[in-house]
């Protein structure tokens, strides 16, 4: 169900070289990436005009989404409910995921829109920011779109994507009714409006506890002997021993750890794969099939340990992100329209170059997640906040 | 405007509302009275419908309540029926497949908790389905039976509650991630299909067995992580774990894990209450639901040959 169900086109022998040279120790991917690193992405914040808050993503194997984030004003509890605590519902929340191709009743969809909510209602800080007084609340609208075809599990893109498009969110600001249980009043003002999360500078005059609060993200790890992988792709996919969806969210009490939101495994698509069922005349050649059971559980441990101890990958990526995010709003505050441009840019992505107005060759260093052994040159070009209000 | 009929008054109106005439005093909030390491009991019976290849029925105990005279404090049970159509061949027009297709289905019955459910499954039954498809698949030996499929079809009878119906009917609805509840329903999805795949005489390389832990906090108290929470019996549910184990393999074929727990590993080892402590108190649960499992698998083949051995002579007669 989960995975996608399309078997894997790759040979016998080919998943056999796959599995055995991502077991070495230490293990060679075929891109020769760290076992941590993760592909180079194109992001661009605030491109839907008419939502709160948007991104688009792109993954280096083309895999591409985009998120769109509305807000509408709701009446907290029906007739002949009480009134709403001050922690918020989690269906304040709604996510929904469209594929090409596939039913909005699909097994795929529905996991993954469930996955993805999880992990945002998980730590209550989100739907708590939703409560405008006792009478009335947000209802907050996440409509993912992914325009690719789903070759690769696209859930970590899935989840980043939501990421950055709820770091980018703004709501009107209230500008009456916050206290009382009046009908609230808003600014009209779009220059006014209060970001979902907001950055540290915003919230040095507000309350400094959330300021360390960033929405969750969901990472997925495979193993293959006892190697561990971060942001496995396709071919990775095709021989893992198991795959783990793991969401992390920065802890907003202490920095140095992150919070564990969720964990789930998902069916390794190696099961799936064609040429699984056909090694039983290839075996003696040696090729490689698929384990039948799952992972032992010290390799378990260890995985996930890795995603979320201090240093480890889910708080680079996170810190990536919101690097991303935080020399982009340096700029132009949250009206900017920013690209990130990495290698591919001579490639694929070439006719993003046409929006650079202004280059500002910056090095995102120390974060492997957006620096993949290459400079990276973010790309910046202002359109202001005009273009956002249309 | 209506002019020939008494019209409404034009803002709607709201229907009264009353306070409710039990006091929480009264009846206090059902409370955990087994240890935090004791899971609840089990019955188990394999082999109940007739017409299935192969099939389970599982209810935890409910535990016994002396203020059984308020409907509002009831005790949830969980009771759990699964069957096992297959291992069948697939259709004609289905394409080839070399391994078993398997395909799970978790419903509700409409009576199984108090808020009636409809026919078609909702996103939260799906995904106990796919939950459960995951575990179910790192067991079943696949490649045994090419070209055929297996229906595994677990209905609930009677769900657990999310919280006490006191706070239920305080204007808080189910999120759609369907609570804490859902996590121990999952764990009795996992050990009712594995025993009902186990009388349907598929093989397996173990029986895998679900079990549930929990980081849990009543008020003015240390969080506390307790094997198989019942989540009406705790005021604060913090996170909780569900993995599907195999005993005989050491390995985990499932986990869900959902919740604020922190990172355990921070340099310093283990944390009591960190993530590893909590999915290794699930598997202590899950080890703990083994032996009922056994047992009842052991129960109903022992009948199994006793019936056949007791048919045997009968038909030589006959014949």
């Amino acid at each position: 169900m989960a995975p996608t169900a399309q078997p894997t086109i790759l040979s016998p022998s080919e998943l056999s070289y796959l599995h055995t040279s991502l077991s070495l120790n230490p293990p060679i991917r075929p891109d020769a990436r760290s076992p941590t690193s993760f592909r180079p992405l194109v992001a661009e914040t605030d491109l839907l005009p008419s939502t709160n808050g948007s991104a688009r993503l792109c993954f280096a194997d083309g895999t591409e989404a985009i998120v769109g984030v509305k807000g509408e004003v709701e009446r907290t509890g029906g007739v002949g409910k009480q009134i709403g605590g001050a922690g918020g519902e989690d269906w304040w929340v709604e996510v929904t995921v469209d594929m090409l191709g596939q039913r909005d009743d699909d097994a795929m969809v529905v996991f993954l829109a469930q996955m993805i909510h999880e992990g945002l209602v998980a730590d209550g800080i989100l739907r708590a920011r939703l409560v405008i007084n006792r009478r009335w609340h947000w209802r907050l609208y996440i409509d993912i779109l992914l325009l690719s075809p789903p070759h690769t599990y696209p859930l970590p893109l899935l989840s980043l994507t939501t990421h950055l498009a709820l770091l980018s969110t703004c709501l009107p600001a209230p500008v009456a009714g916050l206290e009382k249980d009046d009908d609230p009043l808003f600014n009209d003002d779009w220059d006014a409006a209060i970001p979902l999360y907001p950055s540290a500078s915003h919230f040095s005059k507000t309350k400094a506890n959330l300021s360390a609060a960033r929405p969750p993200i969901t990472l997925l790890v495979i193993s293959v002997g006892d190697n561990i992988f971060f942001d496995p792709s396709h071919a990775e996919l095709a021989v893992a021993d198991a795959v783990v969806a793991v969401t992390v969210a920065s802890s907003p009490s202490s920095t140095d750890n992150l919070n564990l939101l969720a964990v789930r495994t998902i069916d390794p698509p190696s099961r799936l794969s064609s040429s699984a069922a056909e090694m039983g005349q290839a075996i003696e050649e040696g090729a490689w099939k698929p384990k039948t059971g799952c992972i032992c559980r010290t390799v378990w441990r260890k995985r996930v340990g890795m995603g979320v101890m201090r240093g480890g990958v889910g708080e680079e990526v996170l810190g990536g992100l919101e690097g991303l995010l935080k020399k982009a709003y340096g700029f132009e505050g949250l009206h900017s329209w920013m690209i990130l441009v990495y290698r591919e840019r001579f490639g694929r992505y070439q006719e993003h170059q046409t929006l650079r107005i202004s280059t500002v060759g910056w090095k995102v260093t120390s974060r492997r997640v957006l620096d993949m052994r290459t400079e990276a040159d973010m790309v910046v070009s202002q359109t202001g906040g005009s273009y956002r209000m249309g | 405007m209506d002019r020939r009929r008494v019209n409404g008054p034009p803002g709607g109106t709201a229907p009264p509302c009353y306070a409710s005439t039990l006091s929480g005093k009264t009846h206090p909030s059902p409370k955990r009275t087994r240890g935090a390491n004791e899971i609840r009991k089990i019955f188990l019976k394999t082999g109940l419908t007739p017409s299935a290849s192969g099939s389970a029925y599982f209810e935890l105990e409910t535990p016994p309540t002396n203020y059984s005279n308020s409907l509002t404090n009831r005790t949830s049970a969980l009771k759990l029926t699964c069957t096992v159509h297959g291992p069948r061949p697939l259709p004609r027009s289905a394409p080839f497949s070399p391994q078993l297709l398997l395909s799970t289905r978790v419903k509700f019955a409409p009576f199984a908790a108090r808020q009636r459910r409809s026919y078609i499954p909702d996103s939260g039954e799906r995904d106990l389905a796919a939950h459960l498809e995951t575990a179910l698949r790192g067991v079943l030996i696949g490649e045994r039976w090419p070209k055929s499929g297996v229906d595994i079809i677990v209905t609930v009878l009677e769900g657990e509650e999310d919280r006490p119906w006191d706070a239920l009917a305080a204007g808080n609805q189910n999120g759609r991630t369907g609570g804490w509840g859902m996590m121990s329903i999952l764990s009795g999805c996992i050990t009712v299909a594995s025993a009902a795949i186990t009388d349907a005489g598929i093989d397996c390389v173990d029986v895998v067995i679900g079990g549930v832990a929990a980081i849990v906090r009543q008020p003015a108290a240390p969080p506390q992580l307790v094997l198989d929470p019942c989540p009406s019996d705790h005021e604060e549910v913090i996170a909780a774990c569900v993995v599907g184990y195999l005993q005989s393999r050491d390995e985990v074929t499932e986990t869900w894990a959902k919740g604020n727990v922190t990172a355990s590993s921070d340099g310093k080892g283990t944390t009591p209450m960190g993530f590893n402590a909590l999915v290794d108190q699930a598997v202590e649960a899950a080890v703990a639901a083994r032996r009922v499992l056994v047992e009842a698998i052991r129960e109903s083949t022992e009948a199994k040959i006793q019936s056949s051995q007791a048919k045997l002579p009968d038909k030589l007669t006959s014949v």
